[in-house]
């Protein structure tokens, strides 16, 4: 009797150390599981178990089973690790499915999970032995499961830092990809497949927001749903990242279109750009990690596409300001390169534009020995139109010059020249005179031109007499013209409007009264002189100011 | 500065794509030429063989994202073969093994594309 006992002691530690060996020999959770399962078949001679651990969220799940139905295995109470001291659930699934043994499986950390055995083949019941034996089989077996799980949630951990890492060398290699490009295409192209890679989808869109309106630079989605989705929303709206849950409540319209994800692309909190993703392939919900690397990714991406964007515009730019630059070319050697000086006339002469081109004209033309054209002119508006214009009224008076005609008719024939070739709205105030050499004779016609100012015995008399401004309507009252004698010492000064209203820093007009005091004042120096004492005046009132209009003054002095 | 080659060449009815070094955003854009190329010729059946690639990213990963539908619906697949594993790691990581064929060997997508050319 005593060496059956022994035996059958022997018999069991065997099996223990066997089965602790095996038990611990690998790592793998269900490796385990399955042999703490037949271990306690071969022992106890029954063919149904099941082993149920908590999982992460402390839910008792079955992790292995053997020869229980698969209605039995569903039917397993959920119980949460809080309540399963004084839950009745596991009793009553024990009861009901008639499994005689269920017993908590302890480790060193605390409870794990229960072991479920079904009755014996032999109808012989568990006593008092089994149930020590199953006790100490349990105690190895939690000892390796409890590594298993160790590991596997090590697995887990691995894996995530490994799916950061590769999130963060994608970026790293974007990062460095993005700033070398300045073509907003490729820069899409490379953001579209680093997502559709990292996220497995096959359905997106990426579209840029400026002033407010939206520019579909990428898409996979219907085009035109799309473009009526964004038609109802404004940039602005879009300032958090919004999820499939965000969209069916707040942006149906998007939702519909099976957007799962919308990322704005933002610089300085201003939304400059939407990614727009669609379900992923493989059937996962966008995890806080991934909305972070898209959300990484087209933060660096808006930032290149803007850089592009300005770049373009710059390139642009300065293709306009050279177009610019050869028309102010242009337009300088239309006015008089050298000023002739007939014998009893000294003439200064002085233009600026306030941009790169300007609408003011001045020229002086020989028209015989003794007669010599002083002609003066503002283009309504400033810039290209104005210029021009100006240019226009440039040939007309080239070419009306040539024809000898008496100053009145030659006005009637350039404003009905200009009124031809004006459209609507431009104008032209215009003042041309010929001066007699022999006779020292002013004859002049004033078309609607800031009057001229005629200096001499220290008063002023303003050249008026004339018409019209020019290019209005075609001439139906001739214009008149005046003739005023001039003697030695006498002065005339030419101007345009750029003058006598330049604006100081406060807002303020130089004024005509302004002008006439400084004329009176100094007509005595030569032209030259007094011309530069107009120039530094007028430079001096405006400082601090931008010169807003062009500016042309000539000096006319009778010696 | 990282090479990266890619070149193709046709065995039987099926195209296959040799790819070579380092695939990422900068390298992806040749990759995307052949696949246009194919697309043009309407070869729909592709494998992909990254015996020699050393690397890829996601813009990489992405390219074939980028066509694998449009081969499918052409009754055709893109199919991969020869993976280092550390580059089959990188296409574990982001969920490829769903989407995707993986074979050790070049002869056995080959093979696979044939069986399913009978049936």
């Amino acid at each position: 009797m005593q060496t059956t006992d022994n035996n059958a002691a022997l018999r069991n530690f065997s099996a223990l150390v066997d089965f602790s060996n095996l038990v611990n020999s690998s790592l793998d959770l269900n490796f385990a599981l399955g042999n703490i399962l037949l271990t306690c078949f071969g022992k106890f001679h029954t063919t149904k178990g099941l082993i149920a651990l908590f999982n992460d969220n402390n839910i008792l799940e079955v992790a292995s089973c053997k020869g229980i139905t698969t209605p039995v295995i569903n039917s397993f109470p959920k119980i949460s690790k809080d309540d399963f001291e004084n839950n009745e659930a596991l009793d009553r699934f024990v009861k009901e499915n008639n499994f005689p043994v269920c017993r908590e499986i302890k480790s060193s950390e605390g409870l794990k999970g229960v072991l479920i055995l079904g009755s014996r083949l032999t109808k012989k019941l568990y006593d008092k032995e089994d149930i020590d034996f199953l006790s100490t089989i349990l105690n190895v077996g939690a000892t390796a499961i409890e590594n298993s799980l160790i590991v596997e949630k090590l697995k887990k951990v691995n894996r995530s830092l490994d799916s950061k890492v590769n999130q963060l060398s994608s970026l790293f290699d974007l990062g460095k990809e993005f700033s070398g490009i300045l073509q907003t295409e490729t820069i899409c192209k490379l953001l579209v497949y680093s997502l559709i890679g990292q996220m497995l989808v096959s359905k997106y869109a990426v579209v840029t927001c400026t002033n407010n309106s939206f520019n579909i630079l990428e898409n996979r989605f219907d085009e035109k749903l799309l473009t009526a989705a964004l038609q109802n929303c404004s940039a602005n709206i879009f300032v958090k990242n919004l999820t499939r849950e965000d969209l069916k409540t707040d942006f149906k319209q998007f939702y519909d279109l099976g957007i799962d994800l919308v990322i704005p692309m933002q610089i300085k909190d201003e939304t400059k750009g939407l990614i727009l993703l669609g379900k992923r392939k493989n059937e996962l919900v966008y995890s806080k990690s991934d909305i972070e690397y898209v959300s990484s990714v087209g933060s660096l991406a808006i930032i290149s596409i803007e850089n592009a964007r300005l770049f373009k515009e710059t390139l642009e730019k300065q293709r306009l300001e050279k177009d610019l630059e050869t028309a102010r070319n242009i337009q300088k050697n239309l006015l008089p390169k050298k000023i002739v000086q007939p014998s009893n006339l000294e003439i200064a002469a002085y233009n600026a534009s306030a941009k790169m081109v300007g609408g003011d004209y001045y020229d002086i033309v020989k028209l015989d020995d003794e007669k010599v054209l002083i002609a003066v002119a503002d283009v309504s508006g400033k810039g290209v139109p104005a210029a021009l214009l100006m240019a226009n009224l440039q040939a007309f008076l080239k070419s009306i010059c040539k024809q000898k005609l008496p100053l009145v008719e030659a006005t009637n024939l350039m404003n009905d020249l200009v009124a031809e070739n004006t459209t609507l709205g431009s104008f032209i105030t215009f003042f041309w005179g010929i001066f007699d050499n022999a006779k020292k004779e002013f004859t002049y016609v004033n078309a609607g031109h800031n009057p001229p100012l005629h200096v001499y015995n220290n008063s002023i008399n303003k050249l008026k007499k004339g018409g019209m401004i020019l290019g209005v309507l075609p001439t139906t009252i001739p214009y008149v013209s005046d003739t005023v004698l001039l003697n030695s010492g006498d002065c005339i000064v030419l101007f345009t409007d750029g003058i006598t209203e330049a604006m100081n820093a406060k807002g303020e007009e130089f004024t005509d009264e302004c002008l006439e005091s400084l004329v009176i004042n100094s007509y005595n120096c030569s032209s030259e002189e007094l011309l530069s004492k107009i120039k530094q005046s007028v430079e001096e009132f405006t400082i601090g100011a931008e010169q807003s209009d062009d500016i042309t003054c000539l000096v006319l002095k009778v010696k | 500065m990282a090479d990266f080659n890619v070149s193709l060449r046709g065995v039987g009815p099926v195209s296959v794509i040799d790819v070579k070094g380092y695939l990422d955003a900068h390298t992806a854009p040749e990759l995307e030429n052949v696949f246009n190329k194919l697309l043009d010729e309407k070869q729909y059946r592709v494998v992909v063989n990254f015996n020699d690639l050393k690397y890829i990213s996601s813009a990489g990963l992405g390219v074939f994202m980028a066509y694998v539908e449009t081969m499918r619906e052409n009754k055709g697949d893109i199919k991969f073969s020869n993976m280092t594993e550390s580059v089959y790691n990188i296409f574990d990581l982001l969920g490829f093994p769903i989407l995707y064929e993986f074979y050790k060997e070049e002869n056995e997508a080959l093979l696979k594309f044939n069986e399913q050319g009978k049936s």
